[in-house]
């Protein structure tokens, strides 16, 4: 809970300064704020986005909470353990909010390239090492503690392959992080000791290679991606046969997916150094193994709409945010495509096509699933219903000013628009685009703000929700509404042998 | 040379469309079955309140679905190899220029066969227009394919030819290639397209391109006065 809230929080944060930085791109020229405040809003924007909400909305927040109850556990396994990582996250958090104090700006842009996060334009490097740091023991204790749990901690019968997709998608997650993270560090490590005690990892004038620092950093930051969209997979994993009122279809193949994914995606991240000078025959290389990803992505796609085939659909909020969820990612997976094709992204690197693509992906595929999930488990954290009306008017408001404002921030991109520009020549095409483009973001920002009044709405005066108002099969369901602070306590739940978290009751009928 | 007004644009293009086709086939081949379940096994009281629960897998089906996306991508990603195989060749005969970035701007240095410079122009960083001055833009013969080298003074920066569709990274300390011909005589945008801090949005350039003998005359012409003086202002 606390987790979610925090992370809510730096979501509005970073939201606004992502639509100042759209409102100043809505025209040629300056007017919203200058460039030095809109290379911080886009930092911010990034920061807050990927570490805060990405990462840690479902990671921390839905899968502290979650984890133990679908295995059937009484609370994770080192609890201690968990409160620190809380306290190193809320320690990030108050120096990302430090940031905002001017003078302390940070203008790096989320990735901190050398040799200009070495450069006094770029403001305070330091905060941004120390907020990753802090971010990074943080993630590294949860995934420590997300593995342990599920290693040990399972009800007696509860088997790999009776596994929810979403622990498997979280562990699968966890399991990046703790291979990844310290890389990571690593990189903004070396950044630190350049920029402030004088070592020249990156810098070559005495020996070092600025690349050195991209590879590094993206052998994290690409798998990153994962560990922020593959529990978000688990949230339409679980919400899409609810509300279908049928087993999820290929749950095995679904569970091999997840773990092609997890593999695959430590040996693609040279495609974010495709124009980076690397030698061609690498670019090539890594072409290949990028595409790839797309074949298990595809498969759970694939699946989730079989798993429509011959069902009851209820279109609850939730399930609407899910298959939205699932629409934007179809898109954001195809426009992935080109990126990952070497020639094309030769034209389109570090265009706006890559921003809309990723916002696709990352803003709206992830941000979709996690409100969703918000609304699934409202209940059961709070034992109230979110307000069932406000839920479904959020849902198409974010969803069609983001289809708007994403779609044609690609057509800007492959029409040449670079990316991370306060300002651009008044080329008549562009201008149009990027009009529309913010009256679609506004559409957006006004669904977050309902969504959110949502939230204090059902809080304060929402219906009370009844034991298991889904009939599903799933143990979270098991504890009683609002669940209890022990989980499933000293006696897990019994698991028969021919349970399945998919596995409705064939006679049960969801009013 | 045809009706093709930049390369490697022509076959950047050709790759896009080859894309688009395959993602929109993709597209509809996903989501006509989607909305059409979605459309018709909606719960209905009365007549569909549950679910078939017989349908939980087919072994046949999830190898096909396993295999074409498999081919597919096999055949883009070989398909986006042919085409960077010609993107990435210099042609014989291309001319050099080595280009220089710094923060916010570029020096453009035109070489001869054995590498001496034969002129400079440098573009200033105007951080509050769009407009150029007619000695700060960098000249090519239209028609001819220009070899870039790359390299950079400060921080990384990157030079995208707007009209080709083609960029590379010019690092601190490297030297990257890049090339690319424009065949329409005109004024083309080139870009930065890697972040480099305040003035990136207004790090850019437009290459004149003439017709090949004016461009002989441009190059040994005598307007090296011009450039110089302008070469000390804007480069520190």
């Amino acid at each position: 809970m606390l987790y979610f809230t925090t992370s809510f929080l730096v979501f509005l944060i970073a939201g606004v300064f992502g639509l100042l930085v759209r409102l100043e791109q809505s025209v040629p020229g300056m007017q919203v704020v200058d460039f030095k405040t809109y290379n911080y809003l886009l930092t911010g924007h990034g920061v807050g986005m990927l570490f805060w909400w990405a990462i840690a909305a479902h990671i921390g927040g839905f899968g502290n909470f979650l984890l133990p109850l679908m295995i059937g556990a009484k609370d994770v396994a080192f609890p201690r353990l968990n409160a620190l990582s809380w306290w190193a996250f809320f320690a990030a958090n108050v120096l990302f909010l430090m940031t905002l104090i001017p003078g302390n700006h940070i203008m790096t842009m989320w990735t901190g390239y050398p040799p200009f996060s070495l450069n006094n334009d770029a403001g305070v490097t330091a905060l941004y090492v120390f907020v990753m740091h802090l971010l990074g023991a943080s993630s590294i204790a949860t995934a420590v503690n997300f593995l342990v749990t599920y290693i040990t901690m399972r009800a007696p019968g509860y088997t790999f392959f009776k596994t929810n997709l979403f622990v498997h998608t979280l562990i699968a997650a966890n399991v990046i992080q703790l291979v990844g993270v310290p890389s990571l560090a690593g990189a903004v490590t070396m950044l630190f000791l350049d920029k402030y005690l004088g070592t020249n990892f990156f810098n070559p004038a005495k020996g070092g290679d600025p690349l050195i620092y991209q590879n590094i950093f993206w052998f994290y930051s690409h798998p990153v991606v994962y560990v922020q969209v593959l529990p978000v997979f688990g949230f339409y994993s679980e919400i899409i046969p609810v509300f279908a009122r049928r087993p999820l279809f290929g749950y095995t193949s679904m569970v091999f997916a997840v773990w092609a994914i997890t593999a695959v995606s430590f040996f693609l991240w040279i495609h974010h150094m495709f124009v980076s000078g690397v030698p061609n025959w690498t670019r090539v290389l890594f072409s290949y193994t990028t595409l790839l990803i797309a074949v298990p992505t595809g498969i759970k796609i694939f699946n989730w709409m079989l798993t429509l085939y011959r069902g009851a659909i209820h279109f609850r909020s939730q399930m609407l945010y899910a298959l939205g969820g699932v629409f934007m990612f179809l898109i954001g997976g195809l426009t992935g495509l080109p990126l990952g094709m070497v020639a094309i992204d030769l034209g389109v690197s570090d265009s706006l096509f890559v921003v809309g693509h990723f916002h696709y992906v990352l803003g709206m595929a992830i941000t979709l699933g996690i409100l969703g999930a918000v609304i699934h488990w409202f209940p059961l954290a709070t034992g109230k219903y979110y307000p069932e009306n406000l839920g479904k008017l959020s849902f198409w408001l974010i969803f069609a000013g983001a289809n708007i404002f994403y779609f044609l921030q690609m057509v800007a991109g492959m029409l040449g628009n670079p990316r991370r520009y306060p300002d651009y020549p008044p080329i008549p095409e562009w201008t149009t685009l990027h009009v529309i483009q913010t009256i679609g973001a506004l559409i957006l920002g006004v669904g977050v703000v309902i969504f959110t009044y949502g939230i204090i709405k059902g809080l304060k005066s929402g219906e009370k929700a009844s034991d298991n108002p889904w009939k599903s099969p799933s143990l979270e369901w098991k504890v009683g509404v609002p669940a209890r602070a022990h989980g499933h306590g000293d006696h897990p739940p019994r698991v028969e042998p021919d349970w399945h978290p998919y596995r409705y009751d064939k006679e049960e009928i969801l009013k | 040379m045809e009706q093709v007004i930049a390369l490697p644009y022509k076959w950047w293009a050709e790759a896009v469309t080859v894309w688009l086709i395959v993602a929109v086939v993709i597209y509809l081949i996903v989501a006509i079955p989607g909305i059409y379940f979605i459309y018709k096994y909606r719960y209905k009281p009365g007549e569909r309140e549950i679910g078939d629960h017989d349908f939980e897998g087919h072994m046949g089906l999830e190898a096909l679905l396993t295999i074409i996306p498999l081919l597919t991508v096999i055949f883009l990603a070989t398909y986006s190899f042919t085409i960077f195989k010609k993107q990435r060749t210099v042609p014989d005969g291309a001319m050099t220029i080595k280009v220089t970035a710094f923060m916010w701007g570029w020096q453009f240095d035109y070489l001869d066969e054995n590498g001496k410079v034969i002129k400079t122009v440098v573009t200033g960083y105007h951080a509050n227009d769009y407009n150029l001055q007619e000695f700060e833009k960098p000249v090519i013969p239209a028609g001819k394919p220009i070899r870039a080298l790359l390299t950079s003074m400060d921080v990384i920066h990157s030079f995208f030819v707007l009209p080709a569709r083609i960029t590379e990274d010019m690092v601190p300390g490297r030297t990257t290639y890049l090339w690319f011909q424009i065949n329409k005589p005109g004024e083309y945008w080139v870009f930065c397209r890697e972040y480099c801090g305040t003035g990136h949005s207004h790090m850019f350039t437009k290459l004149k391109v003439v017709p090949p003998e004016q461009f002989t005359a441009w190059l040994y012409g005598k307007n090296e006065v011009a450039i110089k003086s302008n070469n000390k202002e804007v480069a520190r």
